[in-house]
C-alpha cells in the first residue's frame, strides 16, 4: 500500500469516527447549553440505548427495525429520568454547577455498575448485524460505518430544523443563550430541561446503537463516550450545533490521520492535545460565543 | 501450693508443652483473600476470575472444609489493573479481615502489592498477570498461568515453523502488552524474522481501524496479537473487514472474544494454556459442568486458574498445618510448596512450580474452528 493511500485510509477512518464523536457531541452538547448541567451520566444513559437494544433484538427476537426504535425510546427516559430524579431537585434547590456535577459522576458510577449487574460483563453483540465490506480502490469501510456518517447528517438535519422551527427548539436557544433571561421571560425551563435530555439521550442512542452492531456492548462503553462527546462539544463551541458537528469531525480526523507518520502509542493523547489547545487558544471554541451565565 | 495454684500452674504447663510440641493456631475459618477487577473495563476478568474462585471453595466447604475448617473468599477489587487500588485492597485484607492468603491478578497491582507481601509475610498465587515482571516480585509469590513471554515464544516458533517473515504486532498499551512486545522483538529477530510494524491500541480501545490501516500498509506475512480480551476479538474482525487474508496468531481467545469476532475468528492461531474439559481429565469435566451448572456459561481458563489455585491452597494449608504453630502464611506455605511442587491440575495432570515460581503446565497451539479453538499440538517452551 503506498504512503498516499495509507493517509486516504486513515483520513476516511478519521471521517467514520469523527462522525461518532460528532453525534456523541452534539448528544451532550443539547444537554449541557440550555441545562448548564455537566451530565457525565450521559455515558452510562448511552449504554442503556444499545443494551435496551440487545435485548430487545436478542432475548424479545424482535427485528432490529424494531430494536433499534425501541432502544432510542428507553434511552431518552433514561435520560429524562436521570432529570426528574436527579438534577431537579439540585436545580430546584439552586445548587452550585459543583454540586450537580460530582451528583452526575456519582450517577455514572450507580448505572454502569447497574447495567454490569443486570446483563453481566461479557460483551453482548446481536449476532448477524448487518454489516458489508465496501472496497473503493485502495479503501475499505463497513457498511455499518458508513451508516454511521450517514446518521451524523440526518440528526443533524433533523436537529437543525427543530432547533429553527419549532416552539421548544427556539426555547432551547433561548435557554442557551442566557438562562436567567429564559425564566424571566416566562419559559418553563423545567419542562424544556426535560426535552432538551430526552432529544439529546436520544441522540446518544444513535451512536450507541451502532457500536453495538459494529463491536457489540460492554457496561463501560459509556465511559470513551461521554468523555469525547464532552471534548467534540469543548472544540465545537458550547451551543453550537455546527460546532459540535465540526469539533466531533475535527477530533476524528486529527485523530487518525494524525498517526499517519506518528506511533500510535500516542493515539491516546491527540484528544487531550486538541482540548488543550482549544481551551487555550479559543477557550469558546471553534464556533462557540463568549459564555453568559 | 494450694489447689489454685496447682490448676493455674498446670494450664501453665499444658500451654507451654502444647508450644513446644507445635500445636497448630488454627482458625475458625480460613480467609481466603482475593485482589480481582471486580469493576472497571476489565471486569469481565473479575467475574470469570471470582466465579470460578468461588466456586471451588464451596466444593471444599461441602466436603468439610480443610482440616474440618471451612474457607471463606473475601475479594477486593482493584477496579482493572491500578496499583493504589491494589495496595489499598491489600491493606484492607491485612488489617480488616487478617488474611495472609491473596490471591491476586494482573500486573500492575500484583507488583505494587508485592513489597507488602514480603513484610507482611503474605502467601500470593496469580492466576492471571502474565508479566514476566512478576517473577520474583516477592519472596511469596507464586503463579498458575504462564507468562506471556513464554506463549510469545511459542507463537514465534510456530510462525517460524510456518515459514513467515514479516511479522506486524499489534499490543496492547500497558504493562502487560509492552512486556510481550519486549520479549517478542529479540526472539523474532533472533529467529532470523523481520518486523514490519508494531502498533499499539490502549486497553479498551473499540477502535482500532488506524493501528490496522497502518498494518495492512506495511503487508506482513502475519500479524501478532500481543493483547486480551476482548481487543483479541475485535482485533480479528476488523482485520478480516479491512480485507486482511494474512495468518493471524495471538496468546489468548476466550469465549467473549468469540462471541465479538463471530465467524470472522475462523482460522485464528493462538498458543495457550492448554485447559480443554475432556472425558481424559474427569477433574477438568467435573469443573467445567459445574461451573456451567452454577453459573450458565462455560468456564475459560482464567476461571479454571483461581478455581485450581483455591486447591492449591487448600493443600497448602493441610501440609503446613502439621508443622503446627502459626502456619497460614506465606513463610510456611511457600517452604511446604518448595518441598513438594507437584500439584493436580484441572487443565489434566500434574502441573509443577518450577524455581522461578512460575507452574510448568502444559502449553498448546489452538486453530479455530467452528467459533472454537481446536487443539492442534503441545509446545514445548522449555
Amino acid at each position: 500500500m503506498e504512503a498516499g493511500s495509507l493517509l486516504l485510509q486513515l483520513l476516511v477512518n478519521g471521517l467514520i469516527n469523527g462522525s461518532h464523536y460528532a453525534l456523541l457531541g452534539i448528544g451532550f452538547g443539547f444537554i449541557f447549553a440550555p441545562t448548564k448541567i455537566t451530565h457525565f451520566a450521559y455515558g452510562p444513559v448511552y449504554a442503556i440505548g444499545a443494551y435496551a437494544t440487545w435485548a430487545a433484538a436478542t432475548m424479545l427476537a424482535l427485528p432490529l427495525a424494531l430494536a433499534i426504535p425501541l432502544g432510542i425510546v428507553v434511552c431518552a427516559l433514561a435520560g429524562v429520568a436521570s432529570y426528574l430524579f436527579l438534577y431537579r431537585a439540585f436545580v430546584e434547590r439552586g445548587s452550585t454547577p459543583l454540586v450537580i456535577l460530582i451528583a452526575s459522576l456519582g450517577l455514572f458510577i450507580v448505572l454502569e455498575n447497574l447495567i454490569g449487574i443486570v446483563f453481566g460483563t461479557d460483551t453482548k453483540v446481536v449476532p448477524d448485524a448487518p454489516s458489508n465490506v465496501i472496497l473503493l480502490g485502495p479503501i475499505v469501510f463497513t457498511s455499518l460505518q458508513a451508516a454511521q456518517v450517514v446518521c451524523l447528517g440526518l440528526v443533524s438535519a433533523a436537529l437543525y430544523a427543530f432547533l429553527a422551527f419549532t416552539r421548544y427548539g427556539k426555547a432551547v436557544m433561548a435557554m442557551t443563550d442566557n438562562l436567567e433571561m429564559a425564566r424571566i421571560v416566562g419559559i418553563d425551563t423545567a419542562r424544556v430541561s426535560l426535552v432538551a435530555f430526552a432529544i439529546g439521550s436520544a441522540i446518544s442512542a444513535v451512536p450507541a446503537i451502532l457500536i453495538l452492531l459494529k463491536e457489540g456492548a460492554t457496561p463501560h462503553m459509556g465511559f470513551t463516550a461521554v468523555f469525547m462527546g464532552f471534548v467534540a462539544m469543548i472544540i465545537g463551541g458550547i451551543g453550537s450545533l455546527r460546532g459540535a458537528v465540526l469539533g466531533g469531525l475535527a477530533l476524528g480526523i486529527i485523530e487518525n490521520a494524525g498517526m499517519w507518520k506518528i506511533p500510535t502509542e500516542w493515539q491516546s493523547v491527540i484528544a487531550f492535545v486538541a482540548l488543550f489547545l482549544v481551551l487555550v487558544f479559543k477557550p469558546t471554541g471553534l464556533f462557540g460565543t463568549k459564555a453568559r451565565r | 501450693m494450694n489447689r489454685r495454684q496447682f490448676w493455674i500452674g498446670g494450664l501453665a504447663l499444658a500451654a507451654a508443652l502444647s508450644a513446644a510440641t507445635g500445636q497448630a493456631a488454627d482458625p475458625k475459618v480460613y480467609k481466603i483473600g482475593a485482589i480481582l477487577a471486580m469493576s472497571g473495563q476489565a471486569s469481565l476478568y473479575g467475574t470469570t476470575m471470582s466465579q470460578g474462585l468461588k466456586l471451588a471453595i464451596d466444593e471444599i466447604n461441602a466436603k468439610g472444609g480443610v482440616n474440618g475448617i471451612p474457607l471463606e473468599a473475601v475479594i477486593e477489587d482493584h477496579k482493572g489493573g491500578g496499583g493504589q487500588e491494589g495496595v489499598n485492597a491489600m491493606n484492607r485484607l491485612l488489617t480488616i479481615h487478617g488474611t495472609k492468603i491473596v490471591m491476586t491478578s494482573f500486573t500492575a497491582p500484583t507488583l505494587a502489592i508485592a513489597p507488602i507481601a514480603d513484610q507482611q509475610k503474605v502467601f500470593l498465587m496469580n492466576g492471571g498477570g502474565v508479566s514476566p515482571k512478576l517473577v520474583g516480585s516477592s519472596k511469596y509469590i507464586f503463579h498458575n498461568r504462564s507468562l506471556s513471554s513464554d506463549l510469545a515464544n511459542g507463537a514465534l516458533l510456530y510462525a517460524k515453523e510456518l515459514g513467515l517473515k514479516k511479522m506486524a504486532q499489534i499490543h496492547w498499551k500497558n504493562e502487560a502488552g509492552d512486556s510481550v512486545v519486549n520479549a517478542a522483538a529479540p526472539i523474532w529477530k533472533k529467529l532470523g524474522g523481520e518486523i514490519a510494524a508494531t502498533e499499539a491500541v490502549p486497553q479498551g480501545a473499540t477502535n482500532m481501524d488506524t493501528q490496522i490501516a497502518k498494518v495492512r500498509a506495511a503487508n506482513p506475512d502475519f500479524i501478532a496479537l500481543w493483547m486480551f480480551n476482548p481487543e483479541v476479538g475485535l482485533a480479528i474482525k476488523r482485520i478480516r473487514e479491512f480485507g486482511m487474508k494474512q495468518p493471524l496468531i495471538g496468546i489468548e481467545y476466550t469465549p467473549n472474544d468469540a462471541k465479538i469476532a463471530g465467524n470472522t475468528s475462523e482460522g485464528f492461531l493462538y498458543i495457550n494454556d492448554y485447559f480443554q474439559p475432556s472425558e481424559d481429565h474427569p477433574w477438568s469435566k467435573q469443573f467445567a459442568d459445574g461451573y456451567k451448572k452454577k453459573y450458565g456459561v462455560d468456564p475459560d481458563f482464567y476461571a479454571a486458574n483461581y478455581y485450581e489455585g483455591v486447591y492449591i491452597i487448600a493443600e497448602l494449608l493441610k501440609r503446613a498445618r502439621a508443622r503446627g504453630g502459626d502456619y497460614a502464611n506465606g513463610e510456611v506455605m511457600k517452604a511446604v510448596l518448595i518441598e513438594n511442587p507437584k500439584f493436580d491440575s484441572v487443565y489434566g495432570g500434574q502441573m509443577v512450580f518450577q524455581p522461578n515460581g512460575v507452574a510448568f503446565k502444559r502449553v498448546a497451539l489452538f486453530k479455530v474452528e467452528d467459533g472454537k479453538g481446536k487443539f492442534q499440538k503441545f509446545l514445548d517452551l522449555k
